[in-house]
C-alpha cells in the first residue's frame, strides 16, 4: 500500500506490485451476505504494519462488518483473512492473542465493579500469567484513567468511563497491534484528546492501529492510512496525505491582480479560476513552479502561494458521491 | 517501528490459557451476581419452610396419602421424619423451582453474555468456540449441584433440629442409620441433578440459538410444562419414554423404600444422559458456526 489507490477496481488484488512494506492484516475478496443483504462486497483491504489505518465510512457502510470478520468473529461468506500472518478465522487462536480490540461498543457485566469485569477477560488472555493478571489489569486502568473508578460497579459507569473500560481491555496486554471500533463514541473532548494520545502512543510503540470511525477530524488527526468504505465497498485507501492531494492537485495563489493572473495563465493553458483572494491553478497537467514562472513572467504581485490541501471531509464526499453513480 | 513487529509469527508464548483459569473466573462470575445468590438463597429456604410448616399443622390426615401423587404423599411421609423431609423438599421443587435455576444459569451463561457484548470479549482473547461451551456447561452444572446441595444441607439440617436423629424411618417402615440416611439423600441429589443437568444441556443448545436469556428460560419452563402434561395423557404412551419429566416426581421416592428400587432412579438417568448429549451437541453445533 506505498502506491495509492483511489478508485479502485479489481486493481489493487494484483500480485505484481508487491507492498514494500509487510502487512499486519489484509483481505482478499471479503464477502458477506446476510440473508439477501450483502454487508460487505470485494473488500480488498491492506493494513501496513506500524501503521495506524483509519477506516472511515457513514454508518452502514461495512466497518464493523469487516473489522468482526477480521477478528474472526464472523465467517466470511467469500473471500479470505490474514491477520498477522494467520489465516483467518481459523488460526485465530495464533493471531489473537496479540490482537487488542474494541468492538461493538464496550461490553461488560454491569454488576461486576470495572476492575472485576477486566479480571474476568484477562483470565482469558493466553499472553497473561496467572500471576500476572492483577498488575497487568491495573496498570491498563491507569492507561484509560479508570484508577479511581476501577472498584466501582460498572452500572454506574458514564458512557465515556464505559468506553475508557473497553479500551483497557484492548490494552490488557502489549499488542502488534489493535483493532478500535468507533473508540470516542460518547466520549467528550478531553476524552477523545486521549484517545488520540494513547493512538499516537502505541503508533510510537510500533503497534498496528485499526480505528473505525464516521468522525473525519478525528481519523485525520491521528492515522498515517485511510480506508474508505461505502456501501460496503472499499472506494479509497492508501497513505492519507496521498490521498489528500490525490484528488485536488492545486495551487492557491494569493494577488491582488487576480483578472491578470487568470488571462495569463488561461494563455499558458493552465486551468485556473477565481478565489476570493486570487486564483486557483489547476496542477493535474503541469507543476508549480512552472505556474509561478508564468505568473512573476507576466508582472503579476504574487503575495503567497500554497498548495491547496482538501481536508478528509472533502475527499470523503467526493469519493462516496462518485460511487453512487458509477459502480453498483 | 519495528521492535515489536519482526518478533516472528510464532513466537514463544501460549495460544490458550490454562482451562483452570477459566473454569474459575467463569465461577467467580456466578456466584457473584446477586440473582445467582438470590436464587440459591430462596431454594435453600423451603426445606426450612415446608419443614416449619408441616410441624405447625399439628393433626394431619395420615390416611389421605394415595400413591397417585409423589410430591403430596411424600409431604405427608415427612412429618416428624428427617429423612423424607429433604427428599420430599428436593422432588417438589424438581417439578418447577430447580429446572427454573438451571433454565436462568444456561440463559445468562450464552444468550445473556451475547446480549451484553461479553462473550465477544472472550471470543477474541481468543478463547476456542469449544473451550468456551465446556466451561459454559460447567458453570451451568455447578449451578445445579449447588442448588440440590443448598436444598438437601438445609434439609436435613431442619428436620434433624425437628425431629431428631432417632427420626430416620425409610417408607417401608425400617429405621436408617444417619450415614445410611446421608447416603441414600446424596444418592438422590446425585440423580435430581442430573436431571438438571439435562435440563441445563437444553437451556444451553437454546441459549446458544438466541441473545434472549428470556427466551431460553420461557422455552425450558414451556417444556417441563407440557412434558408434564404430555406424561399424564394415557393416549400418549408410547411418547412417555422420550419426556425428561417423565417419574421425576415418582422416582426419588425409590430411595425412600427398604431395599430401595434402582429401576425408574436407572431409567430416568439413562433418559437424562441421552438429553445431556443432544442437548450439548445442539449447542456446540450452534455456537461453533454463529458470528460473535
Amino acid at each position: 500500500m506505498t502506491s495509492t489507490t483511489v478508485e479502485s477496481g479489481a486493481d489493487v488484488s494484483s500480485e505484481t506490485s508487491a507492498p514494500a512494506v509487510p502487512l499486519a492484516a489484509r483481505t482478499r475478496g471479503l464477502r458477506k451476505v446476510y440473508g439477501s443483504t450483502v454487508a460487505v462486497d470485494h473488500v480488498d483491504l491492506d493494513i501496513p504494519e506500524g501503521a495506524v489505518v483509519g477506516m472511515l465510512g457513514p454508518n452502514g457502510s461495512g466497518k464493523t462488518t469487516t473489522i468482526r470478520m477480521l477478528l474472526g468473529l464472523v465467517r466470511p461468506t467469500e473471500g479470505e483473512v490474514e491477520l498477522l500472518g494467520r489465516k483467518m478465522p481459523d488460526a485465530a487462536a495464533h493471531a489473537l492473542p496479540d490482537v487488542g480490540a474494541l468492538v461493538e461498543g464496550p461490553g461488560f457485566h454491569p454488576f461486576l465493579s470495572g476492575r472485576d469485569n477486566l479480571l474476568r477477560f484477562a483470565a482469558a488472555e493466553p499472553r497473561l500469567t496467572s500471576s500476572g493478571i492483577p498488575s497487568a489489569v491495573d496498570s491498563a486502568l491507569e492507561r484509560v484513567g479508570l484508577t479511581v473508578a476501577a472498584r466501582r460497579r460498572y452500572k454506574g459507569y458514564s458512557l465515556g468511563m464505559k468506553q475508557r473500560l473497553g479500551l483497557a481491555s484492548a490494552l490488557l496486554v502489549p499488542r502488534k497491534m489493535v483493532v478500535l471500533d468507533e473508540p470516542t463514541n460518547g466520549l467528550d473532548p478531553a476524552g477523545t484528546r486521549e484517545i488520540r494520545r494513547i493512538v499516537a502512543e502505541l503508533h510510537a510503540a510500533g503497534v498496528t492501529v485499526l480505528v473505525s470511525s464516521h468522525l473525519l477530524a478525528e481519523v485525520e488527526a491521528t492515522c498515517t492510512h485511510v480506508a474508505v468504505l461505502q456501501a460496503g465497498n472499499v472506494v479509497a485507501q492508501g497513505e492519507l496525505t496521498e490521498l489528500l492531494e490525490s484528488g485536488n492537485a492545486a495551487l492557491l495563489v494569493r494577488t491582488p491582480d487576480a483578472e491578470q493572473a487568470l488571462e495569463v495563465l488561461r494563455e499558458n493553458r493552465i486551468g485556473a479560476r477565481l478565489t476570493p483572494d486570487g486564483v486557483r491553478a489547476d496542477l493535474t497537467a503541469t507543476e508549480a513552479p512552472r505556474v509561478l514562472q508564468v505568473l512573476v513572467g507576466a508582472g503579476v504581485a504574487v503575495h503567497e502561494a500554497t498548495r491547496a490541501r482538501t481536508g478528509l471531509e472533502d475527499l470523503f464526499a467526493r469519493l462516496t458521491e462518485s460511487t453512487g453513480e458509477g459502480s453498483e | 517501528m519495528t521492535a515489536v513487529l519482526d518478533a516472528p509469527a510464532a513466537r514463544t508464548g501460549h495460544d490458550t490459557v490454562p482451562l483452570t483459569r477459566l473454569l474459575a473466573a467463569e465461577l467467580r462470575w456466578i456466584f457473584r451476581r446477586p440473582r445467582t445468590l438470590a436464587v440459591l438463597g430462596l431454594l435453600a429456604l423451603i426445606p426450612v419452610i415446608i419443614g416449619i410448616g408441616l410441624t405447625l399443622v399439628d393433626d394431619n390426615p395420615s390416611g389421605g396419602g394415595g400413591p397417585d401423587d409423589g410430591g403430596g404423599a411424600l409431604l405427608a411421609s415427612a412429618v416428624n421424619n428427617a429423612f423424607v423431609l429433604p427428599i420430599a423438599a428436593v422432588v417438589m421443587s424438581l417439578a418447577l423451582l430447580l429446572p427454573l435455576a438451571s433454565a436462568m444459569a444456561g440463559a445468562d451463561a450464552i444468550a445473556g453474555e451475547t446480549a451484553h457484548g461479553t462473550l465477544r470479549g472472550w471470543l477474541i482473547a481468543p478463547v476456542g468456540r469449544g473451550r468456551l461451551l465446556a466451561v459454559k456447561a460447567f458453570g451451568v452444572a455447578t449451578v445445579s449441584v449447588v442448588s440440590v446441595l443448598a436444598m438437601c444441607v438445609t434439609g436435613v439440617v431442619t428436620g434433624l433440629i425437628i425431629n431428631g436423629t432417632d427420626s430416620l424411618f425409610t417408607l417401608s417402615g425400617t429405621t436408617l442409620s444417619l450415614g445410611g440416611a446421608l447416603a441414600r439423600i446424596l444418592l438422590m441429589a446425585g440423580w435430581v441433578v442430573l436431571q438438571l443437568w439435562a435440563v441445563g444441556a437444553v437451556a444451553l443448545a437454546i441459549s446458544s440459538w438466541t441473545e434472549h436469556p428470556m427466551l431460553v428460560v420461557a422455552s425450558v419452563l414451556a417444556a417441563d410444562i407440557v412434558f408434564t402434561i404430555l406424561g399424564f395423557l394415557t393416549s400418549l404412551d408410547w411418547l412417555h419414554p422420550f419426556l425428561l419429566t417423565k417419574d421425576w416426581s415418582m422416582a426419588p421416592a425409590e430411595v425412600l423404600q427398604d431395599p430401595m428400587g434402582t429401576q425408574m432412579l436407572g431409567e430416568g438417568a439413562l433418559r437424562a444422559a441421552c438429553y445431556i448429549v443432544i442437548g450439548l451437541s445442539l449447542a456446540y453445533a450452534r455456537l461453533s458456526t454463529r458470528d460473535g
